[in-house]
């Protein structure tokens, strides 16, 4: 594949994808206004800066940042199946989420993006905690500890759910599905920086991520840090993934099937799979809520259409991808 | 001495139990030594405890330089190792794999051009050129076996430790990778093997180690120590020892 091309797509295709997002909506803006940046209404400023543009960002942000999690926790645990989800992650901050509404009263509702931050990150901890045996790190059995954790935190999420009001539990719910309709430049200024940190981290380590999914002892008789970079690869995952999904909610598969979306397009080839990765979950995110704002007469929360669309594309991927698995 | 590995009185143990006992011997740079001995004598524990995946106590000198005070990518660039076993995760490339044995040198950096060149010739050094683009996940053993030398080699260590590197090999894969060992010991590398075919380290080797309970019974050329006392003292079989052209065959008696 030629490198010059392939990296030239990799910015290109979200570019397209992100301004076709700004541009399409039950409010059309066309998109010489868009790039112009003039807008001859006042309205389609107010729609343009205020509600379409931090929402694009969040998307494109929140799709990048699954993409590559995704990718490096898959490489470095040499588990095709492992998610950011998967570790503890999501079930903590849906908890740290519901904790905070059910408490807290609508004008307090600030203060459920800090408590879904804490609760992510400590989930991740726990399951650290747990996994850890004989002062080693295993890939399987941080799996092992991830479901457990995800498991106490979910049958905690039940419990909050139960005994608060029906309202409030309508809260939690579609905070848990996931949705961008209510993301504001604060929730943008707030996530973006530490996802973004996140990503370039992972980024800088990809070869050394690459040479962990060579198995433990071989990626230490390369000079890999085993136990330490394998560390530092799941808490760059977790505070971005962590960060972003405090402001949108769990919104599922976007980790699990990017990556996959990536392979498929790539291969398994470490140059370029982190990095398109970051384009991959980007532009399905950004198409992914352009359907859901689009395609109904009322908007269908995104983490319902990544789903839907996800759980089948992800059977296709499979059903394709086996002849290069079996050997 | 022209380089190579010095160990001196090295013991490991695990979970209270001593599984190496004060193992002392050196192996020259250009030397192929073969470590034979029955299951569960120390010899994957050896080689492993030789490049510090296991923690012995004593000393290793390679070169000259202990191996305890250089860090890992140092150590990494003075040691090469090729397991018995390598499970693939994902179907990379084979040129991709080959060129993971350029991690120490590169840090956080990406493989440059050079890297891959490198990657492409010692491919061909082994053999196996043809294959750099393939899924390394469709290879045969003995294929998989020379993609995991051709990486060793990447990592222009002096010395090279490889744990059964003809296990699970038809016999002429076996021969096909022992040649390939052959070449890379001509050209100054030390090389370091466990084996089980006592035939085949008489053939290759230059100096044979042999192991019983943790300790070394007999180091030296492979006719001194492949005596038939020997081998009954260590396997507990008896053997037939025929010479043909300078070489030295063992047979079980049965």
């Amino acid at each position: 594949m030629d490198y010059q091309k392939f990296r030239a797509a990799l910015i290109l295709v979200p570019i397209v994808f992100f301004s076709a997002y700004l541009s399409v909506g039950k409010y059309y803006i066309p998109l010489e206004h868009i790039l112009s940046l003039s807008f001859p209404e006042p309205f389609e400023y107010t729609i343009f800066f205020n509600v379409r543009l931090p929402r694009a960002i969040e998307a494109a942000v929140f799709g990048a940042c699954m993409g590559i999690c995704g990718a490096a926790l898959q490489t470095t645990l040499r588990n095709p199946l492992v998610s950011p989800y998967i570790l503890g992650i999501s079930s903590g901050s849906a908890f740290g989420a519901a904790l905070a509404i059910a408490l807290l009263g609508q004008g307090f509702f600030f203060l459920v993006q800090p408590s879904a931050i804490m609760f992510g990150l400590g989930g991740i901890f726990l399951t650290l905690l747990v996994s850890r045996f004989r002062g080693q790190l295993s890939p399987i059995s941080l799996v092992l500890g991830g479901i457990i954790i995800s498991a106490l935190f979910s049958g905690l999420l039940s419990l909050v759910q139960i005994l608060v009001d029906p309202e409030k539990t309508q809260t939690i719910v579609a905070w848990i599905i996931g949705r961008l309709n209510v993301v504001t430049w604060d929730d943008v200024t707030v996530s973006v920086p530490l996802a973004l940190l996140g990503i370039a981290g992972l980024l800088i380590l990809r070869w050394r991520i690459f040479t962990l999914s060579m198995g433990d002892e071989e990626a230490r008789s390369l000079g890999i840090h085993v136990e330490k970079e394998r560390l530092l690869t799941i808490l760059l995952a977790s505070v971005a993934t962590a960060s972003v999904v405090s402001v949108t909610g769990i919104i599922g598969w976007v980790c699990l099937i990017s990556p996959h979306i990536t392979r498929f397009i790539v291969g398994s080839n470490p140059r370029f799979l982190l990095p398109a990765s970051i384009s991959v979950g980007a532009s399905f995110m950004l198409v992914a809520d352009l359907i859901s704002r689009t395609v109904w007469t009322f908007e269908i929360p995104v983490g319902v259409i990544t789903t839907i669309v996800g759980a089948p594309l992800f059977l296709y991927l499979m059903r394709r991808s086996m002849h290069e698995w079996r050997s | 001495m022209n380089g190579g590995v010095e160990v001196a009185d090295l013991c490991f143990s695990y979970a209270e139990q001593k599984i190496l006992h004060e193992i002392t011997f050196d192996v020259r740079s250009g030397q192929l030594v073969t470590i034979l001995g029955p299951n569960g004598s120390g010899k994957t524990t050896l080689l492993k405890c030789i490049n510090l995946l296991l923690q012995p106590e004593g000393s290793i000198l390679v070169d000259g330089i202990d191996i305890s005070e250089i860090s890992s990518s140092e150590l990494a660039k003075k040691i090469g190792y090729v397991p018995q076993l390598h499970t693939p995760a994902f179907p990379y490339r084979v040129l991709d794999v080959v060129v993971s044995g350029r991690i120490p040198y590169l840090g956080l950096s990406a493989p440059q051009k050079e890297d891959y060149e490198l990657g492409c010739r010692m491919l061909a050094q082994v053999g196996i050129d043809h294959l750099a683009e393939k899924p390394y996940i469709h290879l045969s053993g003995g294929e998989l076996r020379l993609v995991l030398l051709a990486r060793a080699l990447v990592q222009q260590s002096r010395i090279l430790l490889l744990d059964e590197p003809t296990s699970n090999l038809d016999i002429k894969n076996r021969i096909v990778v022992l040649k390939a060992l052959r070449g890379i010991v001509e050209q100054g590398i030390a090389v370091m093997m466990t084996e089980h075919d006592p035939n085949l380290a008489s053939l290759f080797s230059d100096r044979v180690l042999l192991m019983n309970r943790g300790r070394i019974l007999r180091y030296g050329r492979a006719e001194e120590v492949l005596s038939r006392e020997n081998i009954m003292e260590v396997y507990g079989i008896d053997v037939e020892i025929f010479r043909s052209n300078g070489n030295h065959y063992i047979f079980p008696v049965v």
